[in-house]
């Protein structure tokens, strides 16, 4: 394992002068030593005892002894090769017979700082593949219970004023794996249908003082440009409030697997109803019963009947370090730790978050920290003192609707174990004595 | 729900100073249609955003929607009828057109089981069961037993299959897939059952009854639509938005630490956290590698779907016995559930590229 710490000497792709031929054979040793470890997670990098000098400060590195990759190589700049783990991630379970045009592809929570979600780690679902658009094809239409009923390029979406707005998206299906028990020891397979981006594009709003809604127009229906012609139905009273078409994220044009060029936003509600590629928007007086609000997103109760329209995401948060891909095994008794994790609500703004350390019973207030915004990840800090005793370590957020996370038991007691969608209760990671980390639920 | 968060209790080492809620929350109200929270747009600013509030008059950009574009573009259909369009088919017509066009995802009969939904089957009774320890029946949520309204079907049918040609249907070859998907569910017409020579047609498609019609809540329609949604959404009983912020010695009865057992591990790419330089491999894309992926791994790509797999070194030794040129003729001409040249409009030496990918692929 030792191997894998040491970097790689003279890496071509990276470096311009010639390689060796001994670096060749030391290059290929690390490769093949991180083929056998890449199945297993590694500890983080350790210095040598005390009193003993290290060889990476103690030896020039290739790297400062060589030139480096001309700064144009990546015109589209890509992250360092020693990242390529960070990745987003497929399951046959969440998909149809192992078929990638219909699944979800996670975000890797485990590795992500702040909470602005990268391009190209956002998770993405689609139902008949990503659609690829030609820009200047596209065309919206805004039509049905309005005045004037209009078509707009792309081009003419943007002139409009502006603004940009972080919100997550989650799809309603996060967590799904785990009603019934924990299946995933991972954190991005628990929680990892969701990211958090700033997006901008237009207010709603602001384009239809134009086309003029008529006032008894109750219903919006939003249909994308995809081949399954995804279409949901929005009630005009959100569209009215904060609604969005937007075209960028995080400053860049929109990802073709999040919607380009074009998708609806409704900040904090079911991603699927942010309707991607999106070509068409119709008012009218009464909902349409689209087929992903019916046979699909619709939350089964034990009652045998299902709930329709469910469209927030509720308050909600996992601690994002420690967790099972990045555990405590490398932490001495009385070393000091954050323990730090994302919180987030789709009805409002994050006010409290508390961690548990016993499994729910007692709980400590953590802090919050950088931004606080609506309807976007809330970043949650709380600093510790590692015992190397076994923990039942919980988040337990709580929004300005005044909504706290309910307990796994009291969610269950309502909703049942087969509605699939919205579950929202709280996580348990089991921090072992040895300090590796399993997923867990606190149930009964 | 206010009471919620001042119900709040003293913690261990310090008692919390609870702030009142609109200091958190920028002036927010808890009055939006899904039960949460609005924030008041004012002197350009939204809650921590500013924004430009200059006053313009409306702004007008794009064109008007021409009467065709409009007929082009809107062809939704809703429950009360709006937007059926002409067109009639037989339950029998339905039957073949289902077998050669749907039935490779959706399995004889709509009866699932090669990991595409399942359309048929079940009742509407087995919608109460929950798989709780020691039960293993599962809620079946199928056409007959959960879907609400008959006109997403058809209209979902026409704009979003067949999954790999979707709007390749015609409106008769609808109408007579959703009469037979009507009928292999038992629904009934017009208070009868439906057999082979029964017709559904734009004139009698609103005489279809769903079974599960009322299985749903709150009551979306008529003119309180949007109302009954706000208020079951607003009431957190509805929607197990019912956690308590309690801080010591809470309870959760019978509540037991359960680990996860035999975690999945079924993930691509691997599970992998290490910080190292990729293994090198071979980027380059192949000749037919990409229309393959696009146009014919939907079915060429697994065992289920009955065509010979990638990858599969037997089935494709046979399928080669015949010579590239017999099987590009087959690919051509369309076999079995496969139609001319797999549904693409591919040339015939793309075709062969596309066959000598998927050979090299499976030796």
């Amino acid at each position: 394992m030792k191997k894998i710490d040491k970097p790689s000497t003279n890496d071509s792709s990276l470096v311009s002068n010639k390689s060796s031929r001994r670096d060749f054979f030391r290059k290929a040793a690390v490769y093949s030593a991180s083929a056998v470890a890449a199945s297993s997670l590694l500890s983080p990098v350790k210095l040598l005892a005390e009193g003993k000098d290290d060889e990476f400060i103690m030896e020039e590195q290739p790297w400062a002894t060589s030139l480096g990759y001309e700064l144009n190589k990546n015109p589209y700049g890509v992250p360092s090769p020693y990242e390529h783990n960070v990745v987003r991630r497929t399951t046959p379970l969440l998909s149809s017979a192992g078929d990638m045009h219909a699944a979800v592809s996670l975000t890797p929570l485990q590795d992500l700082k702040g909470i602005i979600t990268p391009n190209g780690l956002f998770f993405t679902r689609t139902h008949n593949g990503v659609a690829r658009i030609d820009y200047n094809k596209h065309r919206l239409m805004i039509h049905g219970m309005v005045k004037k009923p209009i078509v707009l390029t792309m081009d003419e979406i943007k002139r409009y004023p502006s603004e940009s707005v972080i919100h997550f998206l989650e799809c309603p299906s996060n967590g799904a794996a785990e009603w019934k028990t924990p299946q995933f020891d991972s954190l991005q397979f628990v929680k990892g249908m969701m990211s958090c981006t700033e997006w901008t594009g237009v207010r709603l709003k602001t384009i239809l003082e134009d086309v003029g809604v008529d006032p008894k127009a109750l219903w919006m229906l939003a249909e994308g440009g995809d081949g399954s012609s995804m279409s949901r139905t929005v009630p005009v009273e959100k569209v009215m409030d904060d609604a969005m078409i937007v075209y960028a994220m995080n400053g860049e044009a929109l990802r073709e697997e999040q919607g380009y060029p074009v998708r609806l936003l409704l900040p904090g509600w079911e991603a699927n109803l942010c309707v991607k590629w999106l070509k068409r928007l119709e008012f009218g007086d009464k909902p349409w019963y689209c087929k992903e609000e019916t046979s699909k997103y619709t939350t089964l109760l034990p009652t045998g009947k299902a709930i329709q329209h469910f469209y927030p995401l509720e308050v909600n948060s996992i601690i994002t370090s420690p967790c099972p891909e990045k555990p405590w095994t490398d932490l001495k008794k009385g070393d000091i730790v954050e323990i730090e994790g994302l919180a987030w609500s789709g009805k409002g703004t994050i006010t409290h978050v508390d961690i548990s350390f016993d499994g729910g019973k007692n709980w400590v207030e953590a802090k919050l920290k950088g931004l606080v915004l609506p309807k976007a990840w809330t970043r949650f800090s709380y600093i510790y003192k590692y015992e190397g005793k076994e923990l039942m370590l919980e988040s337990r957020a709580t929004d300005d609707s005044g909504d706290t996370q309910p307990t796994v038991n009291q969610e269950k007691k309502i909703m049942g174990v087969e509605g699939v969608y919205h579950r929202n209760s709280i996580n348990t990671w089991y921090v072992k004595a040895n300090g590796e980390v399993h997923n867990a639920q606190m149930r009964s | 729900m206010l009471k919620c968060v001042h119900k709040t209790i003293s913690v261990g080492v310090a008692t919390l100073v609870l702030t009142s809620i609109s200091a958190f929350a920028f002036d927010g109200k808890k009055d939006a249609v899904d039960g949460g929270m609005t924030y008041p747009r004012k002197d350009g600013v939204y809650t921590a955003y500013r924004y430009n509030d200059q006053k313009v008059p409306p702004i007008s950009f794009g064109r008007k929607a021409t009467p065709n574009e409009l007929k082009a573009w809107n062809t939704d259909i809703m429950p009360d009828g709006t937007g059926l369009p002409k067109g009639k088919g037989t339950v029998g017509e339905g039957d073949e057109l289902f077998e050669e066009q749907c039935a490779v995802c959706h399995g004889d009969f709509g009866a699932g089981g090669l990991g595409y939904p399942t359309l048929t089957g079940g009742d509407i009774a087995s919608l109460t069961n929950q798989r709780t320890p020691g039960k293993t029946d599962a809620p079946k949520r199928t056409i007959g037993t959960y879907w609400p309204k008959a006109s997403t079907l058809l209209w979902y049918i026409h704009d979003a299959m067949p999954y790999a040609h979707p709007k390749s249907l015609t409106w008769d070859e609808t109408y007579a897939i959703t009469a037979y998907l009507l009928a292999t569910n038992e629904i009934q017409l017009d208070g009868k059952d439906m057999d082979d020579d029964t017709v559904l047609s734009n004139e009698n498609f609103l005489k279809i009854k769903m079974p599960n019609e009322k299985g749903f809540i709150p009551n979306i329609d008529g003119p309180n639509g949007v109302k009954n949604v706000k208020a079951f959404l607003s009431d957190g009983k509805n929607i197990g938005a019912v956690g308590v912020r309690c801080m010591k010695d809470c309870k959760d009865d019978g509540a037991k630490l359960v680990v996860v057992k035999d975690p999945r591990t079924d993930v691509t790419p691997p599970f992998a956290e290490v910080k190292d330089l990729p293994k090198k491999k071979d980027n380059s894309v192949k000749p037919g590698q990409e229309e393959y992926e696009k146009s014919c791994a939907v079915c060429h790509g697994n065992d289920k779907m009955g065509a010979p797999d990638v990858g599969n070194k037997e089935a494709w030794a046979k399928v080669m016995k015949k010579g590239i040129d017999k099987v590009l003729a087959t690919a051509i001409k369309g076999t079995g559930a496969m139609p001319p040249r797999g549904g693409s409009s591919y040339s015939d030496e793309k075709l062969k590229q596309i066959i000598e990918y998927m050979y090299s692929k499976s030796k």
